[in-house]
């Protein structure tokens, strides 16, 4: 793999300054970043038409307020006809390429930069408390803290993906940022900003791998730990009981951009007699009803798609495990079709294809005639 | 087992093939379970996985889904996403420990009468092995 060095102790100043160099260079006409809000209390997403007003964004803050695939799906959605820069993190470029993938976000005008993520300190954490969360997430980026949120210390997406330039901070010796180009695009773009000489790449790709291993082991364990807690039908009531049904990880979800959402659509407003009927089938009926059909019916809808990006999680106002259960079932549906969502914006979503010779299992196997007595024909 | 218990079972046929299949019982005079619920959709294609994982959670004991074989799908390739559908809902299921057994796939072609009755009893049969769902039992669904 190739790799230019950027001479930085700082994958903030680094990114900052590789976003003005390009934009002085025009290679973009604006750029899409974080930035503190100035209660400083959070980060919000911040579309900026000049490089000196980068001064004060946070290309990688300490957590992640709103998606940026979901930020960049509010600007793009229809186009940009202007040349637009995206500082995302690796899950957030993915889910921008899986948007891109089911026809969504147009990616012809924007440029993806990724960034080595050490993951994200919990929303609500850092809201409670910044001073603490920053403190936080400066271990976590030293490599001293594992990551606050639960779903970040399984990923081992965390690195390199499918952007066009990616900054590697893992491994390097300091005072380096490794800028690798992942795309025509990105190799174009670096070669017109006249970066440095080759880093320490091959350092970097050591310890990225060295570090999915051991994530990727976290990743088993962690749902196999799940299972034990929320699998299973009486489990699964436990864990989705709290549920208040305000629908808050659908609406931070970046991938899902229905317009008319089934869930809360009038299928679901049902009569009163057809609640009572669920009452007196089950004893009582939850209201508001089908909590479980929201959960599970979203991940038939988005689990080939979930990036486990963790907004739903952060989003939710009980403390329901959203994030890791969408995790286990999509780290089932996506092997079911070896998909691996936002790896390669030419891989098609399962759903929008299919193979003539696939699941031939799928079909029980049938024997003629095993129709038990009294089934069958008139004697 | 108790002796009496008798599942609910939906079984989802297209318009085409799958129904059919049942026609084609009848015309045998073939019989298939009495508990079983034949549901009509256009076409297995057609048929988004959240109608299955409702049924499963609001009282069915068990979804069959027959559309028609490989190659005579009316809309082309609806057979073949009804499947990729079918297995995806089942992976939902597994990984839930929900009970993906309690879906079946079937292709069934519109002459096989006895194909579609045979798969409803021995659906029949599996799911009064596996008992009553119990995602019936729980009222917080």
């Amino acid at each position: 793999m190739k790799g230019i060095n950027l001479k930085s102790d700082d994958a903030n100043a680094a990114a900052r300054g590789l976003l003005a160099r390009g934009m002085e260079a025009g290679l973009w006409d604006a750029a899409l970043v974080p930035a503190r809000v100035p209660a400083g209390d959070s980060y919000a997403w911040l579309l900026l038409r000049d490089a000196a007003a980068l001064e004060r964004t946070t290309p990688l803050p300490p957590v992640m307020s709103v998606s940026g695939a979901r930020a960049l799906y509010k600007l793009a959605r229809h186009g940009t006809a202007r040349r637009v820069v995206a500082v995302l993190r690796p899950c957030e470029v993915r889910a921008a390429v899986e948007l891109y993938k089911r026809e969504q976000l147009p990616l012809d005008d924007i440029f993806l930069i990724s960034m080595d993520c050490p993951g994200a300190v919990p929303l609500k954490d850092y809201v409670e408390d910044p001073e603490a969360g920053e403190e936080l997430f400066g271990k976590m980026l030293a490599g001293v803290e594992e990551p606050g949120r639960e779903i970040c210390r399984s990923c081992d997406h965390f690195s390199h993906t499918a952007s066009d330039l990616h900054l590697g901070t893992l491994g390097v010796p300091e005072g380096n940022v490794v800028v690798v180009p992942a795309s025509a695009a990105g190799e174009a773009a670096a070669e017109k900003l006249g970066l440095g000489d080759a880093g320490p790449v091959a350092e970097w790709e050591a310890e990225v791998e060295k570090r999915n291993a051991s994530r990727r082991e976290a990743k088993e364990e962690a749902h196999r730990a799940l299972r034990e807690e929320a699998a299973g039908p009486e489990r699964l009531a436990a864990t989705l009981g709290r549920c208040i049904g305000c629908h808050g990880c659908r609406s931070v979800c970046p991938i899902c951009f229905c317009r008319q959402c089934y869930f809360e659509s009038e299928a679901l407003k049902v009569p009163a007699a057809n609640v009572f009927a669920r009452a007196e089938r089950k004893g009582a009926a939850r209201l508001p009803a089908d909590t479980f059909l929201f959960h599970l019916g979203r991940m038939a809808h988005i689990s080939l798609s979930c990036v486990s990006c963790g907004a739903c999680e952060d989003a939710c106002p009980v403390q329901i495990p959203v994030a890791q259960l969408f995790g286990l079932v999509a780290a089932n549906t996506q092997s079911l079709f070896d998909y691996e969502a936002g790896r390669d914006r030419a891989e098609a979503v399962p759903t929008t294809y299919y193979r003539e010779e696939e699941l031939a299992y799928l079909s029980e196997p049938y024997v003629e005639a095993r129709a038990p007595e009294g089934v069958g024909a008139d004697g | 087992m108790d002796e009496e218990f008798e599942p609910k079972l939906l079984y989802i046929l297209c318009s085409w093939c799958g129904s059919g299949g049942s026609e084609s019982a009848r015309a045998h005079g073939l019989k298939y379970p009495a508990n079983v619920l034949p549901y009509r959709v256009n076409c297995t294609g057609s048929l988004p996985p959240v109608h299955i994982l409702r049924a499963l959670l609001e009282g069915a004991d068990g979804v069959a889904v027959s559309g028609c074989y490989p190659g005579d799908c009316h809309y082309e390739g609806g057979n073949y996403h009804a499947r990729r559908r079918v297995a995806l809902t089942k992976a939902i299921l597994e990984a839930l420990d929900l009970g993906e057994d309690r879906l079946w796939f079937r292709f069934v072609a519109h002459g096989e009468g006895r194909r579609f009755v045979d798969t409803a009893a021995e659906f029949n049969d599996h799911l009064k092995e596996l008992g009553p769902n119990p995602l019936n039992e729980i009222t917080t669904t």
